[in-house]
This record gives structure tokens, sequence and C-alpha cells, in this order.
């Protein structure tokens, strides 16, 4: 097994939390007959593709001596370890011992294997501890599924904690300041006051006195993944069609890194439809590219300790809210006796 | 494999670097859409009063504005 009880709760914070849907990386970075290795919450793994398109997500590992089956071959149904050739299939049964016929590890499952879903051209795994092995229920985020919701995802790799990424979107203020020179969040009163507005599924951070003018609420989520909503207005130039949406997401890869996910989404049919993309394609995606940039080169720039020594404001509330919520979780997932307590 | 990481693609939605044409069909429909107004009639008057063409040199009607949006935009 890869994920732990045994691991701290410290590290489960620094690293991502288990028993919950996580995405990895878009679908189309493993094509059919393809293989990819990728670190998530810490730990590495492969991303191995059939022919016909069936994914499979395995840890890097091979059960034989421990050499990574990423740098093995894909024999279409199975990884063949280049170290001894031992073949493990995409359910981490190992299938073949070329150098032992009839070796007792034939036909043991011994790789951990995560289940995997492919949801808006991304890979999505569920990661589970050893206690927690089967998949939690997995509701897709609604703009994700409405058909009559058109939708780009972007994705990126920052040199950044995942929760300091998650912070920044339950933190909508930034928007008018870190943003004010750009194309969508140019708009509105740089002071404000904010509200949290519980939901079943998780929380809404509003600003009480705006609406539709910036980057003004932000709705938090936990449905077997954890995803947030936000809308940004447009100005006039997008055409028809009201604000867009993102629909945004995280991916722990280790301590220091995270990949992010998001979806910009807009409600929109027929030629409107046809025309967003087209405008998307051609120049409104590297507009949203610089606004997501100003996030990263800033987040990049915190130091690691940032969130030890900080004096929040009434603005913060929803980041405390999403700090104390993700460490009482890791918490709960860690079977570890903390040091002091031995 | 190579290490890949990171991976900060500025355009990862479009098949091809946008032609000349597609680049000023673009930015007059923005022109449009912030001076004229959100219809399709707003876009087929903008585009004709302001002497764009379709591909075959024809003035723009809904019917081929509609059509050449699913080209390039589906």
């Amino acid at each position: 097994m890869t994920l732990s009880t045994r691991d701290t709760a410290d590290h489960i914070y620094a690293h991502g939390l288990r028993n919950q849907w996580h995405p990895v990386v878009p679908s189309h970075f493993v094509e059919p007959g393809g293989m990819r290795k990728v670190t998530a919450l810490g730990e590495n793994w492969l991303l191995f593709r059939k022919a016909d398109g069936g994914l499979s997500m395995l840890a890097d590992r091979c059960p034989h001596r421990g050499a990574p089956l990423s740098l093995g071959k894909h024999l279409g149904d199975r990884v063949a370890c280049w170290y001894h050739g031992v073949e493990v299939d995409g359910t981490g049964t190992v299938t073949s011992v070329p150098g032992l016929p009839g070796c007792n590890l034939e036909g043991k499952t011994l790789v951990t294997s995560l289940p995997v879903r492919e949801v808006g051209g991304a890979i999505l795994a569920y990661f589970g501890d050893e206690e927690h092995p089967d998949p939690v229920e997995l509701t897709l985020p609604g703009p994700l599924a409405d058909e009559e919701i058109s939708a780009f995802l972007c994705y990126a790799e920052w040199e950044v904690p995942w929760r300091f990424a998650m912070e920044n979107l339950l933190d909508p203020m930034h928007g008018a300041f870190l943003h004010s020179e750009s194309h969508t969040m140019f708009a509105g009163d740089t002071t404000a006051k904010f509200r949290i507005r519980e939901t079943e599924r998780g929380y809404f951070f509003e600003k009480t006195d705006q609406r539709g003018v910036n980057f003004d609420w932000v709705e938090l989520c936990h449905t077997g993944v954890d995803w947030v909503d936000l809308s940004i207005p447009y100005p006039p130039s997008a055409g028809p069609g009201g604000p867009f949406g993102i629909v945004g997401m995280a991916c722990p890869v280790d301590a220091g890194r995270t990949g992010v996910f998001f979806w910009r989404y807009r409600r929109v049919s027929d030629w409107q439809r046809d025309t967003w993309r087209f405008l998307y394609k051609t120049l409104i995606e590297a507009r949203h590219w610089e606004v997501l940039e100003q996030d990263r080169v800033i987040l990049e720039s915190m130091p690691a300790d940032a969130d030890q020594r900080e004096n929040l404001y009434q603005h913060d509330l929803g980041v405390v809210r999403l700090r104390r919520l993700y460490q009482a979780q890791a918490g709960r997932q860690s079977k570890a006796q903390p040091v002091s307590a031995r | 494999m190579p290490e890949t990481w990171p991976y900060l693609e500025t355009h990862q939605t479009r098949d091809h670097e946008p032609t000349p044409y597609e680049t000023k069909l673009a930015r007059t429909l923005e022109d449009i859409f912030t001076k004229d107004g959100h219809g399709l009639s707003d876009v087929i008057d903008g585009l004709n009063s302001r002497q764009l063409r379709t591909p075959t040199g024809e003035p723009w009607t809904e019917e081929s504005f509609r059509a050449e949006m699913h080209r390039l935009g589906a």
C-alpha cells in the first residue's frame, strides 16, 4: 500500500487529503497505448492506457524489487518491469514472472491500483488509504455535466503547496487587486464585507454588497472530489452569453507542487456557443492565461511559512474555514501518534 | 519518459495557430460586440458594414455566419 494511516496528520495536510477523488492530469497526457509517470499526494504512480482507451493507474513500483514500472515496457494490456521483466496488468495483478515461470507471485494482486474516471477532459482518481480502498461516491460538478454549458479545461503546474492554491480560490478579494489590470476583473469596489453561507455540499464565501461585477463569490463543494465554483463577468467584447464560470480543482502533487485544473465555462448554445468558442481559442484564452499567471507568480513568491506568520482580517474568513476543515480531515486520516505524545 | 514538469502552456484549446483571416474575424467580432450589440443581426450588419467578407468574398448572411462559426468554434 502506498497511502497509509500511519502517516502523520502534518504529512497528510502537506501532501494531500486521502479517501476522496482528485484530478491527476488532463486525459490527453496519456495517449491510447501510452503510459505516463505522475506524482500525486507525494507518491509516484503510473498511468497506463490500453489501445482501446481503457485507463489504469498503478503504484509506480514493481512488486518484485521495487523498480519503477514507468521505466518498463507497455505490452498492450500489461506493463513489463525493465529490471527483471515481471509483468503486471491494469488491475495490479502479476500476470507473468518470465525468469521463473510458475513463480508464486503469478496471479497475485500486489500493486495498488486506483479507481479512475475521466471527466471533462481530465483524469480523476480515488486516493484511498489502506482502510478505505473502495471509492467514495463521486458527484460531478454541475457545470461539467450540463449539456447547456460549454467548457474548456485549462491545466497548469505550479511550484506551490496545494493548500495555497485552494486558499487562493477561497479569497475572492484578491481579484480586485492582483487582477485589477485584466480583461475581466478591472471593475468593482476595492472594499467589501464578506459572509459565509453554508450549503449541503460545502459553503459559499461571498461579498454582501456586490455581485456580478468582479470575482465576488465562491462556493467550495465536497462531492467526492473537492472543487470550487465561481463566476466572473466578461466585458461586452466577449459577446452574448453572460459571465463565464470556473470550476476549479487542485491535484496535490507533493508538499511543494500542485497541478491546477480550471474549467472555464459559459452557458451558451447555438451560434453564441460557437462564436464564444471561436473567440476563446483565437483571442480570449491568452488573456485568461495572463490572469492565471498573476496567480502563479504571487503564489510561487510566497514564503514557505506564509501561513504561519500572518495577521488576518475579515476577508480571510473563507481561508480560515478551509484550513480548519482540511486540518481536521488530515487529523482524522492519521493514526500516527504525535511525537510529543509518545 | 522525459521529465515534463512544469506544464505551462498558454494555448491549450487550439489545434492550429489562427490564420490572419481568423484573427481579423475574431477582432472584428469583438469590436462589433463592444460597439454595436450582441444580437445576430448586429453581427451580420457589423461585419458587412465593416466591409469584411466571407472567405469566398461574399457578404455575410445569418446562414453563412452560423456555418462559419460552427466550423471554427464547435
